[in-house]
């Protein structure tokens, strides 16, 4: 019988807060996975997160970026010159490695990354 | 969604979870056997009683025939348990009844077993709760009276239940199942113990029943026919493959299994009691308890286990109404996405059930079991036609999909689901004969008439497809239309200004106004002196001089241009109600809604921004126009075009979804068409498009002043009414959430359907 406590800290956990919980989970299984917070400009890195937003940009040079959030920050992965979708979709996991640099509003930014991605990361 | 409703709602439905927990909704065997099998293990609280019932037509030495009776329904059970484990092996992805017999015997087939299953489902509800009810009234006879309101109240519970989601009902209903299945066995165990020494007798053994008809065939047919209720639940478990844990096939087989070897040797083993304790059941007398009720007070003597018994049994009863729940909600959204049904039904709720078809068919049970009074033996007539039917058509069905795999021992199963389709048409046959007066011909109207309507939902979603994707407009091929503004000055106020402000930063080709009121000219004069405004004399209601001042303009214009009426609207607070408190306004919206070249543009504003020392009819700096988009297709093209024809300072497209494969396709099909303009696909993984817009919208932090969002909506507007229904109500929802944030203007752009 769960404790009164634990009743009321569950009825009062937002749906994010489960969510990020379930994917620090996921990265557990992941090896040199780090979290996106902790990450800084220049600093190569292996991130793992689910797809939150999607942006294709077909102006100039298509461009398709990906939000990934991991439950402690959330990054972008940018593939240029590419105008195929190939997998990239709304709650995929991505696991991806390169470069980190600096985006347009201060949020980090892999160009044209090492990935892979995973299919309902959200329950292993 | 205010705080206090949101909590209500967090209470009794439960916290509303992601997308992504969906997987986490699986069922291991052991849940998954009370979940789905509950309702063909409960049929043994009514099915030796519906046999008995016929049987005393032809006196009390007939009703000895129960126990072949039985056995001969045994029979039957195991030969379709038998067939549906072939069936589960080769559909392995959910082999409901109705994929099955769609995929194999064409359209009409997979129509006929669809309607048939969805009656079934309301008639699983209807009977069960029904007969789950008389179990409590047979423990306790004070609540006799209260019987109706008993059973419409257990809907209602059942109904909460479900709404929560499928794993924590199937927690919640283990323990009742498991606890019928041990209590019907201990009464069966200790049935036969004391049979040792003399059969203890039921309360109505004394009864001398006369015979009002011969045991002819045709009575031992019709007894049968009434234990055949013992076979239903059975497809629940083909149906509901899918819920299963990995592996998913071998899983559902078992449980089959299972749920064969406890059905017949409960069923049997209660026939045999009902025999030797000599209950006697028959139609017409009040107050009488149900079989089970009578055959557990002479085996326990009444006492507490015959209440144990009495509470299981209604309480498998509810929750075999539950099966239902599990299966209609799935098979409507199946429907919904081969178009067979409005694509509501697609939709899951809060907690990731398909809330839109449990509320319905929870409505239709109670609205079933009110009409029929809650009698039991008349709602049970109505029954089993369409389990028959969709048993019958599922197992032909699998048997021409063996002939076309061909996978290694193939003719064996073939064999099974051949033998079972022959059994089962038989029993379809002698199920039809011998109910057909006494209400099943009612079933038999329905289903061409589920028929007919799911095919007219077909017909009307493929030309509206169709139309959608029509190669007449392509975006490389179009010209740009020119903008034509109309601003409708109701009165001078701040909403009013601020319209001025955002026509002029969108700098269409020509600007005008129209009032239906000549008292404004003046103040107009000194506050757009640049812009024409006409009053609006003449004839009829306002509405109808503005739609004809429209029209009028209409004509002069290009084909490729846009008209749009510019309606300013000062709320008086953020609250809901306030879209309501202008009848006229909303009136006029709508019917011009439906004028077909016409666009309108919401620019409205709460009566709490004022601020006197701002001038709101100077134009705002930058205007960040948001086309939404759920498909690449015609109405989005013309959104687009729309948006094209606005001076702003970035236009892009955003879409709201949380389906992985369909926002990839999403983003294929934009990338194929190439539409010059960017789009952002965000997660909604709550499912409230309406708050997932206003959060994105609040990025741009808008004013209404320096800097604004126009949103611009594609609608669907179709010919007949009637068919509004099959287009969701998407527009209107996300409106509401749009209204009341600051500096944002909201522009419909119809589209008017040909199809239907």
């Amino acid at each position: 019988m769960a404790g009164l406590g634990t009743v009321f800290r569950n009825l009062s956990r937002t749906p994010d807060e489960i969510r990020a919980e379930n994917l620090r989970a996921w990265q557990g299984t992941l090896t040199d996975v780090k979290p996106i917070a902790s990450l800084k400009s220049r600093e190569r890195a292996k991130v793992a997160g689910v797809i939150q937003n999607i942006r294709i940009d077909p102006r100039g040079g298509t461009s398709i970026e990906a939000t990934i959030i991991d439950g402690t920050g959330h990054m972008v992965a940018k593939w240029l010159g590419r105008d195929r979708m190939l997998g990239i979709g709304l709650g995929m996991g991505l696991i991806m490695e390169g470069v980190c640099g600096g985006g347009s509003q201060g949020e980090l930014v892999i160009l044209n990354p090492e990935y892979s991605l995973v299919s309902n990361p959200e329950h292993g | 969604m205010n705080r206090a409703t949101a909590v209500f709602k967090r209470i009794v439905v439960g916290r509303p979870m992601s997308h992504g927990e969906l997987q986490h909704t699986l069922l291991p065997k052991r849940i998954a056997l009370p979940v789905f099998a509950s309702d063909a293990l409960s049929s043994m609280s009514y099915a030796t009683q519906e046999v008995l019932l016929v049987l005393a037509l032809a006196g009390t030495a007939a009703l000895s025939m129960v126990v072949p009776i039985s056995l001969a329904v045994s029979a039957l059970l195991a030969i379709v348990i038998v067939s549906y484990r072939q069936i589960v092996k080769a559909y392995p992805g959910g082999g409901g009844a109705y994929a099955v017999a769609l995929e194999n015997l064409g359209m009409y087939p997979g129509l006929v077993v669809a309607g048939a299953l969805l009656i079934d489902y309301v008639l699983t509800v209807a009977v069960s709760i029904t007969a789950g009810a008389d179990a409590v009234v047979s423990a306790f006879p004070e609540m006799l009276e209260h019987k109706l309101g008993l059973t419409i109240g257990l809907i209602g519970l059942v109904t909460l239940a479900n709404l929560r989601g499928s794993k924590e009902s199937g927690r919640l209903f283990a323990v009742p199942t498991y606890g019928f299945v041990l209590s019907m066995y201990l009464l069966i165990g200790t049935g036969i113990v004391r049979c040792l020494g003399g059969c203890p007798q039921a309360e109505s053994a004394h009864l001398e029943l006369e015979s009002v008809s011969l045991l002819a065939p045709l009575l031992l047919l019709r007894a049968f026919a009434a234990g055949t209720t013992a076979l239903t639940g059975v497809e629940a478990i083909a149906e509901g493959v899918p819920v299963f844990r990995y592996p998913q096939s071998k899983n559902a087989a078992t449980t089959l299994t299972v749920l064969g070897c406890l059905s017949i040797s409960m069923f049997i083993g209660l026939s045999w009691l009902t025999d030797k304790t000599n209950v006697v059941y028959i139609e017409h007398l009040e107050g009488q308890r149900t079989v089970v009720a009578q055959v557990a007070n002479a085996v326990f003597g009444g006492g507490p286990m015959f209440f144990v018994v009495q509470v299981m049994t209604a309480l498998i009863l509810v929750l075999a109404a539950n099966t239902a729940y599990t299966g209609f909600p799935v098979l409507a959204s199946i429907l919904a996405k081969d178009r067979f049904m409005p694509g509501q039904f697609k939709n899951r709720g809060d907690r990731l059930v398909y809330s839109n078809g449990i509320v319905i068919l929870a409505a239709l049970a109670a609205l079933l079991v009110y009409a029929f009074k809650a009698n039991l033996t008349n709602l049970i007539q109505l029954y089993l036609v369409g389990v028959f039917l969709s048993f019958t058509l599922a197992q032909f069905g699998t048997v021409l999909r063996w002939r076309t795999v061909r996978t290694p021992g193939w003719e064996r199963s073939a064999i099974i689901n051949g033998i079972g389709a022959a059994v089962t048409g038989i029993v379809l046959i002698v199920v039809v004969v011998t109910k057909f007066g006494r209400g099943a011909w009612g079933v038999i109207v329905a289903i061409p008439i589920l028929i007919f309507l799911m095919r007219g939902i077909h017909t009307h979603y493929a030309e509206v497809s169709e139309e959608l994707a029509s190669p007449a407009r392509k975006p490389a091929e179009r010209r740009r239309g020119h903008q034509h503004m109309v601003i409708y000055v109701r009165q001078l106020d701040a909403a009013t200004a601020r319209a001025i402000g955002v026509v002029r930063s969108m700098r269409p080709a020509d600007i005008s106004a129209i009032t239906p009121d000549p008292a404004t000219g003046a103040a107009w004069r000194r506050l757009a002196p640049e812009v024409p405004l006409t009053v609006l004399s003449g004839r009829g209601n306002v509405r109808k001089r503005v739609r004809d001042h429209l029209l009028e303009r209409r004509q002069h214009l290009g084909a490729d241009d846009f008209l749009t009426l510019v309606v300013p609207e000062l709320l008086g607070s953020r609250h809901l109600l306030e879209v309501f408190r202008r009848p006229g306004l909303t009136r006029l919206k709508a019917s011009l809604l439906t004028t077909p070249g016409i666009q309108l543009l919401n620019v409205p504003m709460v009566r709490d921004e004022i601020d006197p020392s701002v001038d709101e009819a100077v134009e705002p700096a930058r205007n960040h126009v948001l086309v939404l988009v759920s498909g690449v297709h015609n109405a989005t093209l013309q959104a687009i075009e729309y948006a094209e024809s606005l001076t702003a300072t970035d236009i892009r497209a955003v879409s709201f979804g949380l389906d992985t494969a369909e926002t990839e396709e999403l983003g294929n099909l934009w990338l194929d068409a190439r539409i010059p303009h960017p789009l952002e696909i965000e997660a909604s993984p709550f499912r409230d498009i309406g708050l997932s817009l206003r959060d994105y919208i609040r990025q741009f932090e808008a004013d209404g002043v320096n800097r604004m969002v126009t949103v611009v909506m594609p609608e669907f507007v179709v010919t007949k009414k009637r068919h509004q229904i099959l287009h969701g109500q998407t527009a209107l929802i996300v409106k509401r959430h749009v209204l009341f944030e600051r500096g944002v203007s909201a522009v419909s752009i119809p589209y008017h359907l040909k199809a239907g």
